[in-house]
């Protein structure tokens, strides 16, 4: 830690200025010095450092001006005011100005280890506090979820509307549409966003687990039990549970379950004693539980317990406009990650994603362009790097018309515009082609 | 040949100073001796604090080193730098000269009787802590290691006289 500090002194006698620079780069901190106020403010606009220490009888302007200064240009800097003279009324002043400490000269090497050590502590703290919240800032951000579509649109604002309140929620979407990024969305923008969504993947969860997975157990509860060990509600205390797949659990467990849910008390597996949890509830289901009400596969009395708030995320086929924000987006995402210079998809490559049906939704498109990304070469995304030659729906276009546009397009990609090679490929001349692309205003992709 | 000179500066205890000479010799790789230059102290006497300056002392000490030598000042006064109340002792960082003070380290200025090999004890572990400096090594953080840096006696008893691993490895690099 103290190789990453740095320390200025401020003090007009050259011993103090070399006694202390001494004591704390024996300490492993990074040490300069400054005679004066004004010596000081020219270093300190010109780095910043993360403590100071400064006399209070200064040549010029005093000490505790050059506090108050020091916090002007930056209020994190710790300041520490050292003085031969104790004064109560100075030190107060000082303190008052923001100054972190204040020690009288000569001190014991104690005091300002200890002072210093301190100060260290609280900027590892500081650091680490606005790290851990730009963390959770930017771990789902309503505004940073991708979409334009009218479809998306309405589920964010579904989204900003119950995340401020503790109501139930059902978020309803094909497989891959971003049910749990939608449920990390309301948690995050949620009053309990600095505890943890703790997840249960009901469907992959055997049912005989299912129970201590969700209770907990105690010690002995059963064979292989030899610790006892909390339950995803009592992990859930002050927070955020979310259900995944929450059409698979069981009839047994959809009674226990809506039990907890009523009076969010229950008992550990073997246990006797009776635990509470204050949690909030988001499930996420690929399944129509309505129907599977009515075909008694699912209770109706949970299936109300759950409905209080539904939130359906529309598939990608019904959100065509997004597609390209999205794939754009992973693009970016993955050419970072891979240190790939990929930047644009290509146009035949666009054409080929926007005609494509996705039932794979979001996660296949990101997949895709994952893909894409490692084994494309150059700056663009371009057809051949998309795996359509297997997956691609039919063609859309009808006429012989449309057909010799995307054909000629097709050609024309392949022999990256070599016009003489394409008009031989295509059995033409070079200024049919030429009227060809002209007829069709084809343009080379970036 | 490079040498570890130690000099005692008003330090009665003689047998305390020839007693370590082994072990510096082999913990820093280098003959250990004492030598016994005239050094008056009296100009480094702070009348104000009734303490002596140590900066001023070192700076003092400076022309007896040889080319390559290290010189340990050890003495039986009080020592202070201008801004602390008190030191045990003071290195420069890859300095050539170390000042150690055994006027803290008696348990009689803690209203304990006086125990000799306590005494030895912290003595020899000052003077390790202030040649380590001398040598380039700044504080550890390893509990038990030599570098340690301490403040009260009470924390110089619960370090050991050597170096943890790592400060070993960086003085041999040190020492080249």
């Amino acid at each position: 830690m103290s190789e990453n500090l740095s320390i200025l002194i401020v003090d007009d006698e050259l011993s103090v200025r070399d006694s202390l620079s001494n004591w704390f780069i024996e300490d492993g901190y990074s040490v300069d010095t400054a005679e004066d106020a004004k010596v000081a403010l020219k270093k300190i606009e010109a780095f910043a450092f993360h403590i100071i220490l400064v006399d209070i009888k200064l040549p010029g302007m005093d000490g505790l001006e050059l506090n108050r200064r020091i916090k002007s240009i930056n209020e994190d800097t710790i300041v520490i005011i050292m003085t031969a003279f104790a004064s109560v009324d100075s030190a107060v002043q000082a303190l008052k100005d923001g100054a972190y400490d204040f020690v009288c000269k000569p001190f014991d090497p104690d005091t300002v280890t200890h002072i210093i050590r301190n100060a260290s502590k609280t900027i590892q703290l500081s650091k680490e506090n606005s790290s851990l919240q730009d963390r959770i800032k930017s771990l789902v951000n309503i505004e940073d979820i991708i979409g334009q579509s009218d479809g998306i649109v309405e589920v964010l604002e579904q989204v900003r509307v119950v995340a401020q309140t503790d109501s139930t929620v059902i978020i309803h979407g094909d497989s891959g549409t971003g049910k749990e990024l939608i449920a990390k969305a309301i948690h995050m923008n949620s009053v309990r966003r600095f505890f943890p969504m703790v997840t249960v993947h009901c469907g992959a969860i055997a049912e005989n687990l299912m129970e201590s997975e969700l209770f907990g157990h105690e010690r002995g509860a059963f064979t292989g039990a030899q610790y006892a060990r909390k339950g995803k509600f009592e992990m859930a205390d002050g927070a955020t549970l979310f259900l995944d797949e929450i059409s698979t659990i069981s009839m047994k467990m959809q009674i226990e379950l809506l039990r907890v849910l009523e009076s969010k008390r229950f008992t550990r597996v073997g246990g006797n004693r009776e635990l509470k949890s204050d949690f909030r509830v988001i499930c996420a289901t690929n399944r129509d539980l309505q129907s599977m009400v009515s075909s008694g596969e699912f209770r109706e009395d949970l299936f109300y317990r759950l409905n209080v708030f539904a939130i359906n995320i529309p598939p990608l086929r019904e959100r065509v406009e997004d597609i390209l924000l999205l794939a754009q987006h992973f693009v970016k995402l993955y050419a970072e990650q891979m240190n790939k210079g990929t930047k644009y998809i290509g146009k035949r490559a666009t054409k080929a994603l926007m005609n494509y049906a996705f039932p794979g939704n979001v996660r296949e498109l990101e997949n895709l362009i994952e893909r894409a990304v490692v084994i494309g070469e150059g700056d663009t995304v371009q057809l051949k790097d998309l795996p359509f030659s297997q997956i691609l729906s039919k063609p859309t276009w009808e006429s012989i018309q449309e057909m010799e546009h995307h054909h000629v397009e097709a050609i024309l990609e392949k022999y990256d515009w070599n016009i003489s090679k394409t008009a031989k490929a295509l059995g033409v001349d070079r200024v049919t082609l030429y009227s060809k692309i002209k007829k069709y205003k084809l343009e080379k992709s970036k | 040949m490079s040498l570890i000179k130690i000099i005692p500066l008003q330090f009665a205890a003689i047998d305390e100073l020839e007693k370590m000479l082994a072990l510096l010799s082999e913990r820093f790789k280098m003959e250990a001796v004492i030598n016994t230059p005239h050094f008056d102290l009296t100009p480094y006497f702070n009348p104000v604090r009734s303490q002596y300056n140590a900066n001023e002392i070192i700076q003092k000490l400076v022309p007896l080193t040889g080319e390559r030598d290290k010189i340990v000042g050890i003495t039986g006064l009080d020592l202070f730098i201008p801004v602390l109340s008190y030191i045990f002792g003071q290195a420069y960082l890859g300095g050539s000269v170390a000042l150690v003070s055994g006027h803290r380290l008696e348990n009689s200025r803690y209203g304990l009787s006086d125990d000799p090999l306590v005494f030895s004890r912290r003595l020899l572990k000052c003077v390790i802590h202030e040649l380590g400096h001398s040598f380039g090594l700044k504080h550890c953080f390893k509990p038990g290691c030599v570098m340690v840096s301490t403040t009260y006696v009470e924390e110089m008893d619960q370090k050991t006289d050597r170096f943890c691993r790592k400060c070993n490895t960086e003085l041999t690099q040190l020492r080249g």
